[in-house]
């Protein structure tokens, strides 16, 4: 069967490649350095203009260069984050699911335990604790945020388990391990691609909200979420300063959604039409 | 005092604000929001607010947290001397606008060539708010009070000095010897030691007058049932709420003070304290740092503005301990390297470049200091001398604060520049006090410290003498030929040579460099145009007797 991307799932594809792109050539797309001075607009940030097409901000750097390398930051953090949230999730859900009884109970009502508790700030507790840095901060991310992947997959596993497929190959006596990798994974994979690439839309925003409370990466990395905390100040003589890396937040987790939605979608045709 | 990075004034609470941590901070816009829901006419609730006859001059304030304490014994803050000066009268004071003395319930005093013994002569027809007249007898007390151990006064330490003190504190004594009243009128205090600098510590609010039946009446509640002799007297306050101070009809100024009330309102954040000065509602306000851009960019408001430079010094602390700070040549190559002009533009104006450790404003300061003007170059070539050519890594240390962090940031630019690379650490408030002073901790810090009396020595010695070491000198800073000239100045009275061994121990540390010298900060607020006579002060906080409205919506 040919693939045909539906028409959320090209653009959203198209968002997110173009950031993936945005932040591995930052170096040769961004005009300036983005951690160094470049215009003399020390506490006055200027307009955006041909120069700085962006404006530039209180410590005179232009803000164009940093949203660009921010992209960096937000897309590893948020990328890496959702894979330590996946590992954590998929395995506590795949685990509760096919084993269910005891185990399965305990490990949902650790999850629901978790759930009760608001992610962000749980990560601010933690983050205060370890030391804000690219590494602690995608720990964090991913330690608060695998919950709702872990209740998905285990509820998908559980159904697996029941099909004839799965009980046959026990029946011929293959061991849980083989079980669950060749068997209940592979099948239990799509809805997990899904949910990463909503979750990441999650993570991003994670980041960026621990960013806007001096939590996230330290300076001079440039980040969104900080470049908006620093904005606040001249929020009403230089509104651009937090508009733009808004916009950047506002546009890279459309684009996983939007991704996230058109995979959801295809996914719901898919089990209709069957 | 060790100053907070929002300068504690009126509704900045030092301590208040300190202890909690920025993130909450970060959150202040949304709790205004709410807040200001909640306040919305119809749904508040407590006590209906005070109701004054119509024309009555009213004064109104707003203040994120409530006072401390209003016993002058125990308020040792911006927040809580700014009401007791207004309920409590000295012995003398500090001018309106400066840092000179000038009466207040002493109509005269003199003091020995050698500054060890000082004599008051107070007026007669000043009454405490309960009808008696206040003698010498009430300051003595005062100060009794504050030396006793049990009043656990932080303002012991400025009257140990009095003969006798030490007995009474220890109980050996029934009373201070060295404070004499031959009569009601008149004060002689004799000192063990010279201290030139003794009126100083006389116009701390430690030292007003309180009389005793009171404060044996209400005991450990004095605080919330004050008695003074001063403009205002205490009217109502409910805690977290409001405080309100109605003008004393007695007080002994004829025709002072101008305003019949001055009403606080409390737990007003900085933003919302914002939005009821531009509705109108608060009359005199801070300018939060997320508005101070637009208020100057704005001429209506940029001219509401009242402007003092504050005898402080803000500073990056070097500890002359840890490598590689334990070497000049460093110290004085980052004092190169950072660019303070900048640092000026980046706080919009609010400040002036720092030469030295003693602000202008300070008496004494020495305003012939070259300091260090910005040359990476020379920095660069320092550096290279220290064999430091290829540069270092280091942390400097930070009060959670957005603009310590923005500050942090031009520094870390410019020491990129030379080689160095800094890594921000921010942290709370107190945390950060105590870890400054532990031996060998950290490494770089940011600081400021503001006077508490008008004197080169509570800058020098308090900030770079060796004694203070693990107290207040953070930098662990010590050179045998500064200890020597500040010993040799602390008790000279002879005013012209004091400041000149004051100037030269400067001299001394701007060479050797235990701070990167960064600037004397200034305090900017916002009146209504109906408000006169309102006049801020350098060092404490604005006095309001001579402040009046002239008619306005509001009122």
């Amino acid at each position: 069967m040919k693939f045909r991307p539906n028409a959320m799932e090209a653009v959203g594809a198209l968002m997110v490649l173009s950031l993936v792109l945005v932040a591995i050539l930052a170096p040769w797309l961004a005009p300036y350095d983005p951690t160094r001075a470049v215009a003399n607009t020390f506490g006055d940030p200027a307009a955006p203009s041909r120069m700085y097409p962006l404006g530039t901000d209180q410590l005179g750097r232009d803000v164009l260069s940093r949203i660009i390398f921010g992209a960096r930051i937000s897309l590893t953090v948020g990328v890496a984050a959702m894979a330590v949230t996946m590992t954590i999730g998929v395995t506590i859900g795949l685990t509760a699911g096919f084993f269910g009884g005891a185990l399965d109970f305990a490990l949902m009502r650790f999850t629901d335990v978790m759930l009760t508790l608001p992610a962000l700030l749980l990560a601010m507790a933690f983050v205060a604790v370890l030391q804000p840095s690219i590494l602690s901060i995608l720990l964090v991310i991913g330690l608060v945020s695998w919950t709702q992947i872990a209740r998905v997959v285990r509820a998908e596993a559980l159904s697996m388990t029941q099909r004839d497929f799965v009980v046959a190959a026990c029946a011929l006596g293959a061991p849980s391990a083989r079980l669950i990798v060749r068997h209940v994974m592979p099948n239990v994979m799509p809805i997990i691609v899904v949910m990463a690439v909503l979750g990441t839309s999650g993570t991003l925003l994670l980041d960026a909200g621990l960013s806007f409370l001096t939590l996230g990466v330290p300076p001079p990395t440039p980040s969104w979420g900080r470049m908006i905390e620093e904005a606040t100040t001249y929020f009403r003589v230089a509104p651009w300063l937090a508009i733009f890396p808004g916009l950047a937040i506002f546009y890279a987790v459309l684009g996983f959604n939007l991704l996230g939605y058109g995979f959801l979608r295809r996914r719901a045709r898919a089990a209709s039409a069957l | 005092m060790n100053m907070h990075p929002r300068r504690h004034t009126r509704s900045a609470k030092g301590r208040a604000i300190s202890t909690r941590a920025a993130a909450i901070r970060r959150c202040r816009f949304a709790l205004a929001l709410i807040a200001a829901l909640i306040a919305l006419p119809g749904c508040r609730s407590g006590a209906p607010p005070p109701q004054f006859p119509p024309g009555a001059m009213v004064l109104k304030l707003a203040a994120i947290s409530d006072v401390p304490t209003l016993d002058p014994a125990a308020g040792y803050d911006v927040d809580s001397w700014m009401f007791e000066q207004m309920i409590f009268d000295t012995l003398i004071r500090y001018s309106d606008a400066g840092v000179d003395l000038v009466p207040d319930l002493a109509t005269a005093w003199e003091s020995s060539p050698d500054s060890t013994v000082f004599t008051f002569h107070l007026r007669r027809d000043a009454r405490f708010t309960n009808g008696r007249i206040v003698t010498s007898a009430d300051f003595k007390y005062a100060i009794e009070r504050v030396l006793d151990p049990a009043t656990r006064s932080k303002g012991m330490e400025y009257y140990r000095a009095i003969a006798g003190a030490e007995d009474f504190a220890a109980h050996r004594a029934k009373s201070v010897a060295g404070i004499e009243t031959p009569d009601a009128w008149t004060m002689v205090f004799h000192l063990i030691v010279p201290d030139p600098i003794f009126l100083q510590k006389l116009a701390m609010p430690f030292a007003a007058a309180v009389p005793r039946e009171a404060v044996e009446k209400w005991g450990d509640d004095f605080s919330r049932h004050v008695v003074g002799s001063g403009p205002f007297m205490l009217k109502e306050w409910i805690g977290g709420q409001r405080i309100v101070l109605v003008k004393n009809p007695g007080y002994f100024v004829k025709g002072s003070p101008h305003l019949d009330a001055v009403v606080e309102a409390i737990g007003v954040s900085e933003d919302l304290q914002w939005f009821k000065f531009e509705a109108g509602e608060i009359d005199v306000s801070n300018i939060p740092p997320a508005v101070f851009p637009y208020v100057m960019k704005t001429p209506r408001l940029r001219d509401l503005t009242l402007r003092i430079v504050t005898v402080t010094t803000r500073y990056m602390g070097m500890n002359c301990q840890m490598p590689p700070f334990t070497d000049e040549r460093v110290r004085r190559a980052l004092n190169y390297a950072v660019n303070k002009p900048k640092l000026i533009a980046v706080l919009n104006g609010r400040g002036i470049v720092a030469n030295g450790v003693m602000p202008p404003g300070l008496p004494g300061y020495a305003p012939g200091l070259s300091g260090y003007p910005y040359d990476p170059a020379r920095a660069r070539e320092l550096l290279e001398q220290a064999g430091l050519g290829h540069g270092f890594a280091a942390t400097l240390w930070m009060p959670a604060d957005q603009t310590m962090m923005i500050l942090g940031q031009s520094i870390q630019q410019d020491l990129d520049l030379v080689g160095v690379r800094l890594r921000l650490k921010a942290v709370a408030f107190a945390p950060f006090l105590e870890a400054v002073r532990q031996p060998r901790t950290v490494p770089l810090f940011f600081m400021g410290w503001e006077a508490d009396f008008p004197d080169p020595a509570n800058f020098l010695d308090v900030l770079l003498s060796r004694h203070q070491w693990g107290a207040n000198n953070d930098t662990f800073f010590s050179d045998p030929r500064v200890d020597a000239l500040l010993a040799e100045a602390a008790p000279l009275s002879d005013l012209a040579r004091r400041y000149a061994l004051y100037r030269e121990a400067e001299r001394i540390i701007v060479a050797d460099a235990p701070w990167v010298f960064l600037y004397y900060p200034i305090t900017y607020e916002i009146q209504q145009p109906w408000v006169h006579g309102y006049v801020l002060n350098p060092m404490r906080p604005a006095r309001l007797e001579k402040v009046w409205l002239s008619p306005h919506p509001a009122s």
